[in-house]
């Protein structure tokens, strides 16, 4: 999706308005608040006392409300994702309290998108900011508390981080290997192929393993894989990485196998057989690691 | 347990320092009891598989926190008008939480306070908390 | 014994004497002098004095120079220095150099040693950063595994033992009933570490993970030690204070797109193609087969690998080991004993050297859990690498 795309999506998701979701599950109640104050550390007796929640809960009440429909920010929030502003942080957080919700009342929330910002330039990289607004009704229909939150959607740097210290486990790289290296910098799979008879190697090396030629090129893989084995390295500690962190052995469907991380899923859920998708990491401002994330079903 | 009242509270004025231990049990128990229900802040294995150092505090509870730093200065009759956060670094389970506070205005009754949360890494979240006291009387 | 009928270039050699230092985690002593008191003591084993020798063989990846050894003990004159690469594999490979020298001419008595303080000193079971380095061939090699992570030797070969588990249908229990073996060995063999120490397979089962799927129990010890094995003519080693250990088949072996533990490009993940290379070369120049040999020595870093020899030997069929060994199969009473001295899971890790030195002691009848009727014996080196093996006979083979 290009800039103006997202403009447009971002202009007719703010033109919906206020969207209603659903009220929250349970009216405002004692027991929630009483948990509440003790996980805060909250002595304050001045809630159950008068039998007022928290301001501060206003969320809380919708939390798991049942999802109905789709909330105005879904979309945007998707478009992003697909243009490769696949991380997101919250920056800002802004409640206003009308006065505190009653024990008894039930909260229904309503949303509404209101800007999108961009792209800037941020220090976790290029990015969006989109904001929206959710107030809570009560009983009385009338607004009891207000937010405005943003977060930051933004690409993740490749290459060049912030103040990131070098990562200890650098490859070794010549000129018949530095195409991989280059190529993970630029976000592709690059698997070694013969410009004479277009036999794919990996890993590369100076002559072709069928006819012998140097003359080589790449192909840029598909980024799909299967995962043929792993491990889940615990002990002892690995400079550079906090375990335990899978490695894999990844069957590309171009025909060879290419070693990397198995990163986005906990290490209990990893199987041989499973569907990948490849994904890079920056480690450093100068090394970017190719690795594998479970493929959506 | 007292309440400030208007009178008693000057711009410049800074609020005792309140220091938060983020156990484990800390970042769970107010996860859950925010409702929030984010592997991130209850599963050290999937928050490590996302590239988190640790589980970490969510945001309704950073905002839970701030309300109850300032209302532990201000007592029990202060009432909570807004607060408006800045989100910083992520509060990691294992780290300290460290909130101070400084009085920046007051108008009758209505006072506005500055909070900054700070965390080993950096701020967490800085911000303002504005506030109603009671008359003097 | 009818000398006459031998195939001269098939037992030209023997193992005429053995020695070691002390196995423990803290020798308190220079890998030099650990090199020079195995050597000492394994030519006084043989009746040799230092003067005897011409030539020594070592592992490339040994820190003791052959002149600073021959230098400590008074070898004079070496004609004769060779070293084997590719980390344990070399094992066996220093005393196929050290036979080949024998029967070439080049020397007429050569010591193999091995040396380290590899518990003490620098532990290979440690990350290396600089494992990656340069870009050498084997730099290069590396850095498609250090820069994910994949670097310490349990790590290597837990990949290959995932696709073992996955393709055979095994579980990490038939992994551990190795190590239960080895342990048992151990447990009546003083001269190892974990002598009256045997496990269980609920402990194995317990102990934490390495690297999954490896227990602590499925990875070897470290080991600091030394053992030296004296190299020379057949005839003449029949004229020393021992029976010789003739040295019936030795061979070395690499695989077609081998590298250095992390050959997963290859066809197949659940093999070893270099030890089949080595299988192949010890059948074809001793004559024998599986059935004659009495006992086998197993390089046993990692218990998977255990499996994986058996069947790539030809002592059961491919997938077949984990039933072999859960049937008693390497037991001191088994079908086929393996490693009655304990292994490196059970004596000491001294890059498969003690192996050697426990197959010369069987033929002897000198070993601490001593097989009856002992003729063959098969030994191996690294696996995961480019390697080694030997067969070793109490009589010359015809």
């Amino acid at each position: 999706m290009t800039e103006a795309e997202l403009r447009e999506l971002a202009g007719k998701q703010a033109a919906l308005g206020e969207v209603r979701g659903a009220p929250g599950p349970d009216p405002v109640n004692a027991p929630m608040i009483r948990h509440w104050l003790a996980a805060m550390g909250d002595t304050n007796p001045a809630y159950l006392d008068k039998g007022l929640a928290p301001p501060a809960m206003a969320q809380v009440w919708t939390m798991q409300a049942p999802r109905q429909g789709r909330s105005p920010v879904d979309d945007p929030m998707a478009a992003l994702d697909g243009a490769g502003y696949t991380g997101v942080v919250a920056t800002n957080c802004e409640q206003t309290y009308h006065r505190y919700a009653r024990v008894g009342e039930r909260l229904t929330p309503a949303t509404r998108f209101t800007d999108l910002a961009g792209p800037k330039q941020t220090a976790l990289g290029v990015g969006y900011f989109a904001t929206w607004n959710v107030t809570w009704y009560g009983d009385g229909d009338e607004p009891v508390a207000e937010m405005l939150f943003r977060v930051l959607k933004f690409r993740p740097r490749q290459g060049a981080g912030e103040e990131r210290p070098p990562y200890p486990l650098q490859p070794a790289v010549n000129q018949d290997t530095a195409f991989f290296w280059e190529g993970a910098k630029s976000g592709e799979l690059r698997i070694q192929t013969c410009a004479d008879c277009g036999r794919l190697r990996h890993p590369p090396g100076p002559l072709c393993t069928r006819c012998r030629s140097s003359h080589l090129t790449y192909t840029v893989a598909s980024g799909h894989g299967t995962l043929y084995s792993y491990v889940v390295h615990h002990h002892p500690p690995v400079p550079g990485r906090e375990t335990p962190f899978v490695v894999g052995v990844v069957e590309l469907p171009e025909g060879v196998r290419v070693v990397g991380n198995v990163v986005g899923c906990p290490p209990g859920e990893v199987e041989i057989g499973m569907a990948l998708r490849v994904a890079y990491r920056p480690m450093d401002d100068r090394l970017v690691l190719p690795m594998w994330i479970p493929e959506e079903p | 347990m007292r309440t400030l009242t208007a009178d008693e509270v000057e711009a410049g004025a800074e609020l005792p320092e309140l220091s938060v231990e983020l156990t484990p049990t800390v970042v769970v128990s107010a996860a859950l009891a925010t409702m929030d229900l984010t592997p991130v802040h209850h599963d050290t294995e999937r928050a490590r598989a996302q590239g988190s150092k640790d589980i970490f505090l969510n945001i309704l509870t950073t905002m839970g926190l701030v309300q109850r730093y300032v209302t532990d200065w201000a007592g029990p009759e202060a009432v909570i008008k807004g607060i408006d956060v800045r989100l910083g670094v992520p509060a990691y389970a294992g780290d300290r939480l460290t909130f101070t506070g400084t009085v920046v205005s007051r108008e009758g009754g209505r006072v506005t306070v500055e909070v900054r949360g700070k965390v080993s890494l950096g701020s967490h979240a800085g911000g303002t908390v504005t506030l109603t006291l009671p008359p003097a009387g | 014994m009818n000398q006459k009928e031998r195939v001269l270039s098939r037992t030209s050699a023997a193992i005429a004497g053995i020695g070691a230092t002390e196995f423990s985690k803290r020798s308190g002593r220079s890998e030099l002098r650990l090199a020079a008191e195995a050597v000492l003591s394994a030519l006084d084993d043989a009746g040799l004095s230092p003067g005897d020798v011409d030539g020594l063989v070592t592992f490339t990846q040994d820190a003791n120079q052959e002149i600073a050894v021959a230098r400590e003990t008074g070898i004079g004159e070496l004609t004769y220095f060779s070293r084997v690469d590719y980390g344990g594999g070399a094992a066996c490979g220093t005393v196929a150099h050290a036979a080949m020298a024998v029967a070439t001419g080049m020397a007429r008595t050569v010591v193999c040693y091995r040396a380290f303080n590899e518990r003490s000193g620098r532990r290979f079971g440690q990350p290396n950063a600089r494992t990656g380095g340069d870009p050498t061939s084997q730099g290069l090699e590396m850095s498609w595994h250090v820069p994910f992570g994949l670097m310490t030797p349990a790590a290597w070969v837990a990949m290959f033992a995932q696709r073992y588990l996955h393709v055979h249908g095994a579980s990490s229990e038939d992994f551990g009933r190795v190590a239960v073996a080895m342990r048992r060995h151990a447990a009546t063999n003083p001269a190892a570490w974990f002598h009256q120490r045997p496990i269980t397979l609920e402990e194995h089962q317990a102990s934490r993970w390495i690297v999954e799927p490896l227990h602590l129990l499925d990875c070897c010890q470290e080991s600091d030690g030394a053992v030296a094995l004296v190299v020379t003519g057949a005839e003449h080693a029949r004229d020393l204070r021992r029976s010789p250990a003739y040295i019936t088949a030795a061979a070395q072996g690499a695989g077609a797109d081998q590298m250095m533990m992390t050959s997963y490009y290859r066809d197949d993940m659940t093999g070893l193609p270099e030890m089949s290379v080595v299988a192949r070369q010890l059948w074809e120049q001793s004559g024998l087969t599986p059935r004659d040999i009495t006992t086998a020595i197993l390089y046993d870093h990692f218990t998977p690998f255990v499996l994986t020899q058996l069947e790539e030997l030809g002592f059961c069929g491919r997938g077949e080991a984990p039933e072999f060994v859960k049937d008693g199969g390497i037991g001191l009473d088994g079908r086929l004993p393996v490693n009655p001295h304990g292994g490196q899971l059970g004596e000491a890790y001294i890059h498969g050297m003690n192996g050697i030195a426990e197959a010369v002691r069987q033929i002897r009848g000198t070993a601490a859990n001593q097989l009856a009727g002992v003729t063959n014996v098969l030994v191996t080196a690294g696996t995961g690498v480019p390697t080694s093996g030997l067969i070793l006979s109490a009589a010359v083979s015809r």
